[in-house]
C-alpha cells in the first residue's frame, strides 16, 4: 500500500511535469473512453435492463405466422387468441388488443387524439403492474355489456389533467361517450408504446371470423414453462387448428417472441456495431497513448537504467508505469464521462429516432462501473507495451547502444509502427462502414417513391362513431371538405386516403372470380387504400392504364378499383386487367367490418404506377385503390397539395375542418417530404453516429501517424543533417518522410481492408442495397484514409526539411 | 564550371557572428583566402579558432554573417536553398570527424547516397559506388553496417562516400581525430593519392604531422588567418 502510493506520487509527479504529454493523452482517452460510456449508456438501458414488469423474462408476444404468405409476426385471430386463453397449462396469464382511433373530447380542453388500445380484462395482470391510483381491469369487464370504464396512463393524466387525483372516478368523453375513469397508471408505463389510455375490448373475440387477424397479443408464461416448451405446445395446436379450420387456419403457425426481443430486437444490431465502433474508436486511442508513452520511455531510459542498476526489481518498474497509465486512464474516464454524459443529452436533444427505451438511458451505477472498468483497461492496455518493453534486464546493450541508437530508438521504433499500422487499419475498418452505411442512405435517398413529395400537406382525421354512424355520413363528410379546402387560396387539390404512402397498409383478401378458387392457405391477398378520385393527380402518381376513380361511383352504383402495378404484374402477367374483376369480402378486415357491406365485386377501371407503400427500402406491395365512397373508413388522411409553403396553409385548413364539426381534433401534420424523412431517420442516424465515430478515428490515427514521424525526425536530426551535408535537397528529405509514412498507412490500409472485408458482414441488415464488400466504397474510402494521412505525415516531414546540415558536423 | 583564370574558392572579409543568449560569438572575423584548382590546404589552429565554421560555410553548410563567398566565380550568397544542396551534391565531398555513417543503411547504401541525390541511373550510381569502396579497399565489406566495422574503416567508408561523387573539392574536417596514428595515416595516404590525381583538398587539422602532407598551411587565430606557410616551409619546420 505505502508502494502504491509512492507509485501514485510519482505518477502524478511525472504528469505535472509533462503538462502537454498528459493533456494529449487524456483527451484522446475522454475521445475514446466517452464514446464507448454514452454508447453503452445507451446499450444498458435498451438491451440490459431489464423490462420494467414483474418477472420480465416470462413476458412473450404471441404472433401468428405464415411463411408461406412471407408473414412472420402477423397479428392474431381473436377467434384463435379466444381458444389460446384456454391453455393453462402455458399461460398464467394471456391478454389480446387492437389499436381504435378515438378522439377524446372533455371540458378539460380542445378536442385531440389520444393513443387508446381496447384490452381483454387480463391486459394489466399480464405485467403484474399495479395502477398509481384507483384500479384496473376486472375480470369480465371488458364484455359487451359492461360499464364504460377507462384507465390512463401517468402522461395523459399529467398534461391533460394536471395531475388532479379527483380525476378518478369522473368521465371523460371518448368520441363523444362518456367512459368513467377508474384509474391512473404509474409514470413509465405506456404498453405497447405511449398508449394514454386503455379501454376495455367492449366485444366479444369469438364473434369474429377466424380469417381477420388484427389482434396482438401478449401473455405471461407460468413461472416453471420455459418459451421454447410454450413454443412447442403452441405449435402442436397450431397443426390441430389447421386440420379443424382448414378454411382459416391453413399454413398459419404460432411464434412466440420474449417482450424484449421484440421491443428491442429491431435496434440491436445497430446498437451492437455501434458499440464496435467505439470499441475500435478506444483502441486508437489506446494506441496512441501507447505511442505517446513509449516516446517519454525512450527519454526516460538513461532513469530507468540507474535505478536498475540501483537494484530496482522489473516487478517494481512494470508496476510504477502501469500506476502512471492506469492514473493518466482514469483522468481521462473522468473527462470521457462528462463527454458522454453532455454527448448523451445532444443525441436526446436531437432526439432522431425512437429507439425503443432510450428515454431510460442515464448515468447509473452500471455505466460507473462500466466507465471504471473500460479506464482500468485502457490503463493497462496501453501502458503496458512501455512497461514492458522498458524494463527488460539488458542493460549491457543499453550501454553499448549509447544515447543513439538506443531501444527506445531502434526495436521501440518497431513497435510504434506496428501501433500506427494498427490504428489505420481500425480508423479503415470506421471508416468503411461508415461509408458503406453512407451509399446505403444515398441509395435509399434515390428511391423513387412513385410521388411528388413537393409542397403537399397531409394530416389525419377521425369520425367518432356517435356522431357519424351512418357510414355515407362519412363519405359525404370527406367529399364535402376536400371540396371547400380546394377553395382556399393557395391550395391547387385536396384528397383523402385511407392509408399515406409508406404507411404499411391493412391487407384483405380477394379473388378473380374467372378463376378457379384458391385452395386454402393459398388466398390472394393485397394492401388496400380508400381514396378520393383526385388522389392519384394530387400525389403526381401516374395512371399507367385505364382511368381514374370519378365522383359519379357512390355506394349504390358497381364497384370499381384501380390496382397499383405490383399487383398488375403479379396477378395479370399476360393480359390486360383493364375490366377484369374482383371480388373482396371486406368482412374480414376485423372490428370495422360491421358497418360495411359483404363481399362484393369490383371492376379494374385502371392501374396506378407503383408507389413505396411498406418504406422506401423495401418492395412494393401490391395494392387496391377502392373508391372512399365504396369502401368508407371513418380515420382518414387528407392530402393538399399546394403552390404556397404547404404548412403556412393550415390554419386554413383547420378552419374549414372545424367550420364542418368543431370537435373534430386535427393529428399527425406533416409535409409529405417530412414523411419521407421520417421514413429514412434511422438509417440517417446510424449512418450519422458510424461516421462521427468514423471522423473520430480518422483524426486519431492521423494524430498518431503524426506522432511517430515527429518523433522520428526529432530522433533522426543528426541522420537528416548528414544526408543534407551530403547534397539532399528538401524535396528528397520530404519524400523520404512522406514515404516512411506512407509505407505505414500502406501496411495499415492492406491490413484494415483485409479485416474489414471480412467484418462488414456484421453490418450487412443495416445496408440497403450495397453489398458489405462494395468495391467502391473500399477505394474511395482507402484513398480517403490514404490522404489524410499523407497531410499528417507532411507536416513533420515539412519539419525535417528546415533540419540544419550544420548539426552533421557537431558530435553530440 | 572551374576556370583556369579564376580561383575556385575567393573569400573576402568574411565574418560569422553566432547569437545566443544575448552573447555574440565572433567565429570568423574577416577572412581573406582563395584556393585554386588542384590545392591541397590543411587549416589549423587552437581549439575553437573558427576551423569548422570556416569549413562549414565552404561546404554551403551554413552562410556567412558578412562578407562574400565565390565558388567558382559565382557569388554563394545568390544561390538558391535548391542549388546549395545540388553543390553540395555535385561539387563537394565532406569527411567528418564522427564518421557520419548512417547505421540503418550498410556500406555499400552508405556510399551510394550521394549518388541517390544526384539522380544517376542506377548501372552508373552501382558502378562509381563500386570503384570508390574499391578504391578504399573496402569491397569486401559492402553489405556490413557502419557498426560492424572498425574506426579506420568507417573512415575510409566516408572517403569512399565523400569521393564517389568525384567532387571538385573534398573538405575533411579533422577525419584522423577519432582514429589511431595507424589509421590516420592510412587515411592521410588516401587523400594524398587523391590529390596526386588532381583532387583539390581542403582538410582541418591540429596534428602538425597530417598538416604536412599539404601544399598550403593555414593558420587561424580569433577567426583570423594569421600566417600562411607554404609546402616547403612547413616540411622545413
Ligand atoms: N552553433 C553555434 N552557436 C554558437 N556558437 C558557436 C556555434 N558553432 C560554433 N560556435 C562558436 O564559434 C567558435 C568557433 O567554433 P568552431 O567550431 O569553428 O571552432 P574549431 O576551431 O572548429 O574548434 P575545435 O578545434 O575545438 O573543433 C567557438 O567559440 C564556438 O563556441
Ligand atoms: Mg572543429
Amino acid at each position: 500500500m505505502d508502494n502504491f502510493l509512492q507509485d501514485l506520487r510519482y505518477g502524478a509527479r511525472a504528469l505535472i511535469k509533462n503538462p502537454g504529454f498528459a493533456s494529449v493523452a487524456v483527451i484522446a482517452l475522454a475521445l475514446g473512453i466517452g464514446a464507448n460510456t454514452a454508447i453503452f449508456s445507451v446499450v444498458n438501458a435498451v438491451l440490459l435492463r431489464p423490462l420494467p414488469y414483474q418477472n420480465p423474462d416470462q413476458l412473450v408476444m404471441v404472433w401468428e405466422t405464415s411463411l408461406a404468405r412471407g408473414l412472420e409476426r402477423n397479428p392474431a385471430s381473436p377467434v384463435n387468441y379466444a381458444d389460446w386463453r384456454e391453455q393453462k397449462q402455458i399461460f398464467d396469464h394471456i391478454a389480446g388488443w387492437w389499436y381504435p382511433q378515438i378522439n377524446l373530447t372533455d371540458d378539460y380542453g380542445e378536442p385531440e387524439r389520444v393513443r387508446t388500445i381496447d384490452v381483454t380484462d387480463e391486459f394489466f395482470s399480464v405485467f403484474g403492474v399495479q395502477p398509481l391510483l384507483g384500479r384496473t381491469f376486472l375480470q369480465g369487464e371488458d364484455r359487451r355489456d359492461a360499464e364504460p370504464v377507462v384507465v390512463l396512463s401517468y402522461n395523459l393524466w399529467q398534461r391533460r389533467f394536471g395531475g388532479d387525483a379527483s380525476i378518478v372516478g369522473k368521465a371523460i368523453r371518448l368520441d363523444g361517450t362518456p367512459y368513467s375513469v377508474i384509474g391512473i397508471m404509474p409514470a413509465g408505463f405506456s404498453f405497447p408504446e405511449d398508449i394514454e389510455v386503455w379501454r376495455p375490448l367492449g366485444w366479444d373475440p369469438t364473434q369474429h371470423s377466424r380469417n381477420a387477424r388484427f389482434f396482438d397479443v401478449v401473455a405471461r408464461l407460468k413461472p416453471d414453462v420455459t418459451i421454447e416448451r410454450a413454443q412447442a405446445e403452441m405449435t402442436a395446436l397450431a397443426r390441430r387448428f389447421e386440420k379443424e379450420y382448414p378454411q382459416s387456419n391453413t399454413d398459419w403457425g404460432v411464434t412466440l417472441v420474449g417482450l424484449h426481443d421484440q421491443i428491442v430486437g429491431r435496434v440491436r444490431p445497430a446498437l451492437l456495431v455501434l458499440l464496435g465502433a467505439v470499441g475500435f474508436v478506444l483502441l486508437i486511442a489506446c494506441a496512441n497513448v501507447a505511442n505517446l508513452l513509449l516516446v517519454r520511455a525512450g527519454a526516460r531510459e538513461k532513469e530507468v537504467a540507474i535505478r536498475m542498476a540501483l537494484g530496482a526489481g522489473r516487478f517494481r518498474l512494470i508496476r510504477q508505469f502501469l500506476t502512471e497509465s492506469v492514473l493518466l486512464a482514469m483522468l481521462g474516464g473522468a473527462l470521457g464521462l462528462a463527454l458522454a454524459f453532455l454527448g448523451g443529452r445532444l443525441l436526446m436533444a436531437i432526439n432522431p429516432i425512437d429507439i425503443p427505451r432510450a428515454d431510460e438511458a442515464g448515468i447509473d451505477l452500471r455505466i460507473l462501473g462500466f466507465t471504471l472498468a473500460v479506464s482500468l483497461l485502457t490503463g493497462l492496455i496501453f501502458g503496458i507495451v512501455p512497461a514492458l518493453q522498458f524494463s527488460r534486464p539488458d542493460l549491457n546493450s543499453t550501454l553499448k547502444e549509447g544515447g543513439r541508437e538506443s531501444r527506445a530508438g531502434s526495436s521501440g521504433r518497431r513497435i510504434r509502427s506496428a501501433l500506427v499500422v494498427s490504428e489505420i487499419a481500425l480508423a479503415l475498418m470506421l471508416l468503411v462502414g461508415a461509408g458503406l452505411l453512407l451509399k446505403s442512405f444515398f441509395r435509399l435517398q434515390g428511391v423513387n417513391p412513385g410521388l411528388n413529395p413537393a409542397n403537399v400537406l397531409t394530416l389525419n382525421l377521425q369520425l367518432p362513431f356517435s356522431n357519424y354512424s351512418d357510414w355515407r355520413q362519412v363519405s359525404n363528410f370527406y367529399a364535402q371538405l376536400t371540396d371547400r379546402i380546394e377553395a382556399l387560396p393557395g391550395v391547387t387539390s385536396a384528397d383523402v386516403t385511407g392509408f399515406l404512402p409508406l404507411e404499411s397498409g391493412w391487407r384483405l383478401r380477394f379473388a378473380i372470380p374467372d378463376r378457379p378458387p384458391t385452395p386454402p392457405g393459398e388466398e390472394l391477398v393485397a394492401q388496400y387504400h380508400q381514396v378520393s378520385p383526385g388522389y392519384f393527380r394530387t400525389l403526381g402518381i401516374r395512371l399507367l392504364a385505364g382511368r381514374e376513380l370519378t365522383d359519379h361511383e357512390t355506394a349504390d352504383s358497381p364497384g370499381v378499383v384501380i390496382i397499383n402495378e405490383a399487383m398488375a404484374r403479379r396477378y395479370f402477367p399476360d393480359e390486360d386487367p383493364v375490366g377484369k374483376r374482383l371480388t373482396s369480402s371486406v368482412r374480414s378486415i376485423g372490428p370495422l367490418a360491421r358497418y360495411l357491406p359483404a363481399t362484393i365485386e369490383y371492376e379494374i377501371v385502371g392501374i396506378a404506377g407503383n408507389v413505396k407503400n411498406d418504406g422506401l427500402g423495401r418492395a412494393v406491395e401490391e395494392a387496391i385503390y377502392f373508391s372512399h365512397r365504396q369502401f368508407p373508413y371513418r380515420s382518414m388522411s387528407l392530402v393538399i397539395r399546394t403552390n404556397a409553403s404547404p404548412l403556412s396553409l393550415l390554419g386554413a385548413v383547420r378552419d374549414e375542418i372545424w367550420a364542418m364539426d368543431k370537435a373534430l381534433p386535427v393529428s399527425d401534420v406533416k409535409t409529405m417530404e417530412e414523411l419521407l424523412a421520417d421514413s429514412m431517420a434511422e438509417s440517417r442516424f446510424s449512418t450519422l453516429l458510424l461516421g462521427l465515430f468514423a471522423a473520430l478515428a480518422l483524426v486519431l490515427a492521423s494524430v498518431g501517424i503524426y506522432g511517430v514521424l515527429s518523433y522520428s525526425v526529432a530522433q533522426r536530426k543528426h541522420e537528416i543533417g548528414i544526408r543534407m551535408a551530403l547534397g539532399a535537397g528538401q524535396g528528397d528529405i520530404l519524400k523520404m518522410v512522406v514515404g516512411q509514412g506512407l509505407v505505414l498507412v500502406a501496411i495499415g490500409l492492406v491490413t484494415g481492408a483485409a479485416a474489414a472485408f471480412g467484418v462488414t458482414r456484421l453490418i450487412r441488415t443495416l445496408l440497403y442495397e450495397v453489398s458489405a464488400t462494395d468495391t467502391e466504397t473500399f477505394v474511395i474510402v482507402s484513398l480517403l484514409l490514404g490522404a489524410v494521412a499523407t497531410l499528417a505525415s507532411y507536416i513533420p516531414a515539412r519539419r525535417a526539411t528546415k533540419v540544419d546540415p550544420m548539426v552533421a558536423l557537431r558530435c553530440e | 564550371m572551374p576556370s583556369s583564370d579564376r580561383p575556385m574558392i575567393r573569400l573576402e572579409g568574411l565574418r560569422k557572428v553566432f547569437f545566443t543568449d544575448e552573447m555574440e560569438t565572433h567565429a570568423l572575423s574577416g577572412i581573406h583566402l582563395e584556393i585554386d584548382s588542384g590545392d591541397y590546404v590543411s587549416i589549423s589552429g587552437p581549439s575553437g579558432c573558427g576551423k569548422s565554421t570556416l569549413l562549414a560555410i565552404l561546404g554551403l553548410l551554413d552562410s556567412p554573417t558578412e562578407g562574400d563567398y565565390w565558388l567558382n566565380g559565382h557569388p554563394v550568397a545568390e544561390l538558391s536553398p535548391i542549388e546549395r544542396a545540388r553543390i553540395r551534391n555535385r561539387e563537394v565531398g565532406f569527411i567528418f570527424q564522427s564518421f557520419n555513417l548512417i547505421g540503418d543503411l550498410t556500406v555499400f547504401e552508405n556510399v551510394e547516397l550521394p549518388l541517390i541525390y544526384r539522380g544517376l541511373p542506377r548501372e552508373e550510381r552501382k558502378r562509381n559506388a563500386r570503384e570508390a569502396l574499391d578504391r578504399v579497399d573496402l569491397s569486401h565489406r559492402a553489405t556490413n553496417r557502419p557498426a560492424q566495422l572498425s574506426g579506420g574503416q568507417q573512415q575510409r567508408v566516408a572517403v569512399a562516400r565523400a569521393l564517389a561523387g568525384r567532387p571538385s573539392i573534398l573538405l575533411a574536417d579533422e577525419p584522423t581525430g577519432n582514429l589511431d596514428s595507424v589509421n590516420g595515416e592510412a587515411v592521410m595516404e588516401l587523400l594524398d593519392d587523391l590529390h596526386k590525381e588532381g583532387a583539390t583538398i581542403c582538410i582541418v587539422t591540429h596534428d602538425a604531422r597530417y598538416a604536412r602532407h599539404a601544399d598550403r598551411v593555414i593558420n587561424l587565430f580569433d577567426g583570423q588567418v594569421v600566417e600562411e606557410i607554404p609546402k616547403a616551409a612547413a616540411a622545413a619546420n
